[in-house]
């Protein structure tokens, strides 16, 4: 810049108007490094800021006098401010300091998603805890079923075992009754011991036509003559147990069924007799 | 206060000391400064009250940005009154300023009036009366409007329907003849 283009920018009265605080920011950036640069426009602006200065010392109006202890109080109140000692703490300070979250806002969409996940967690939870109770009500029926299923099998195995016991024992002696001409195709097993006087019906292999309702098959052992009473039955395989026990007798001639009103009777019915074996 | 030996130091002790936060340069800049920029704060707000809350505010503010000065940038008072001008015209446009201003327009008229006859009248300076007869009252209404009341010297040729090329002539002659003045 020539000496000539300083005077007329120190002329042009930007400088008056930068000190009279009349300046846009570009403004005061541009008489700034215009001053910096040249020691004429320094000397002028300086001569400004003086001038000005000493007006506005004339011009000054004095506050009132307990003013000064109050303006002075906060400011070394302010003394002990963090504030002031910003221009003591290093750059490097501030750059070790790393904030939880960046904003508050990032914190806040945290917690939106954070809130958004757990609802969603909450209803797979419980749509497993639904599907996991169902499956486990199922189990329970099943292992119901089972147990069931169980003790028919240690009740027939039970059974067989006693059925096994009969016929392991030797003093049983297997008594099979044929059908008389009133009823020829009938047959019925019974076993007896002598040594123990128990006597059971081979149900699983019993040959007799049914009965009515108002009748039932009444067995009968002839001892010494004498019918005796051994105890009725029905012509109808029981499933649950295959031998039917039956009333003991210690000595025996011979076996027979007859047809009686249900209940059985005190004598039996000769004439309905259906099976009989003798010893 | 009137017993007390003002404080004054040279304006490169008390910039050194105001960026060290030493608590005499609170004291020197209060003594310095403290008439001058009260000036200026009462001439825009026009309000006792008001007028002082806002001194202190631009001496905190001063306090707390002195780091943020360098005397590369001219004069601290220039730096000083620039803080006070428009802390005060921040103040008058807040919405607080104007309800309350409404109902005290007389009121404080009386008292600026009283306050701005109480001027201080500094011996070291040269008189109030030979100021006035340097400067001829249309550079100093100029002047005044903007260095003291904040206006921009667009505002001020607006208000006193003047071209603003003349506004700006007028201001350096104002300021040239304070510079005559004042060597």
């Amino acid at each position: 810049m020539s000496v000539e283009d300083i005077k007329a920018y120190i002329e042009s009265g930007v400088l008056e108007l930068y000190v009279l605080g009349d300046v846009s920011a570009e403004e005061r950036a541009g008489v700034e490094a215009m001053a910096l640069k040249y020691a004429e426009v320094r000397a002028e602006l300086n001569e400004i800021e003086k001038s000005m200065q000493l007006y506005a010392d004339t011009q000054g109006i004095q506050p009132a006098g307990e003013l000064r202890n109050r303006v002075l109080n906060s400011l070394v109140t302010n003394l002990g401010d963090d504030r002031n000692f910003r221009s003591h703490t290093s750059a490097q300070e501030n750059d070790n300091v790393v904030p939880m979250y960046k904003r508050n806002a990032s914190a806040a969409i945290f917690y939106k998603y954070a809130f958004a996940a757990s609802l969603f967690l909450l209803c797979i939870s419980l749509v497993a805890l639904v599907l996991l109770y169902k499956q486990l009500d199922n189990t329970h029926e099943r292992l119901v079923a089972l147990q069931t299923q169980n003790q028919q099998f240690s009740r027939q195995v039970t059974v067989k075992d006693d059925e096994l016991a009969i016929f392991r024992d030797p003093s049983f002696q297997l008594i099979r009754l044929k059908g008389t001409p009133k009823s020829p195709a009938s047959a019925l097993t019974v076993a007896w011991s002598a040594k123990s006087n128990k006597v059971v019906i081979d149900m699983a292999n019993v040959k007799l036509p049914k009965t009515d309702e108002a009748h039932q098959y009444q067995l009968w052992a002839i001892a010494d003559g004498k019918p005796v009473d051994l105890g009725v039955f029905d012509a109808v395989a029981d499933s649950a147990a295959n031998l039917k026990p039956m009333k003991s007798i210690a000595e025996a001639q011979a076996f027979a069924v007859t047809v009686e009103p249900r209940g059985g009777s005190a004598n039996p019915t000769m004439s309905e007799m259906t099976v009989i074996a003798t010893l | 206060m009137a017993n007390k030996q003002k404080l004054s130091l040279t304006e490169e002790d008390l910039v050194t000391a105001l960026q060290r936060h030493e608590k005499v340069a609170a004291d020197a800049l209060y003594d310095m400064y403290s008439s001058s920029l009260y000036g200026v704060i009462f001439r825009i707000v026009n309000d006792t009250p008001t007028a002082e809350d806002v001194l202190q505010e631009t001496f905190i503010k001063i306090w707390h940005s002195s780091n943020s000065y360098s005397t590369q940038k001219g004069r601290l008072f220039t730096w000083m009154i620039n803080i006070a001008r428009n802390l005060a015209i921040d103040k008058i446009r807040s919405k607080n300023f104007k309800n309350q201003n409404k109902n005290q327009d007389i009121e404080n008229n009386v008292s600026a009036i009283d306050k701005q006859n109480n001027t201080e009248f500094k011996p070291e300076l040269l008189g109030v009366k030979d100021l006035v007869e340097t400067l001829r009252p249309e550079q100093k209404s100029i002047l005044d409007l903007v260095y003291f009341k904040g206006y921009t010297h667009t505002e001020a040729a607006e208000k006193l329907e003047i071209p603003l090329g003349t506004i700006k002539t007028r201001l350096r002659m104002a300021i040239q003849q304070l510079r005559k003045h004042f060597n």
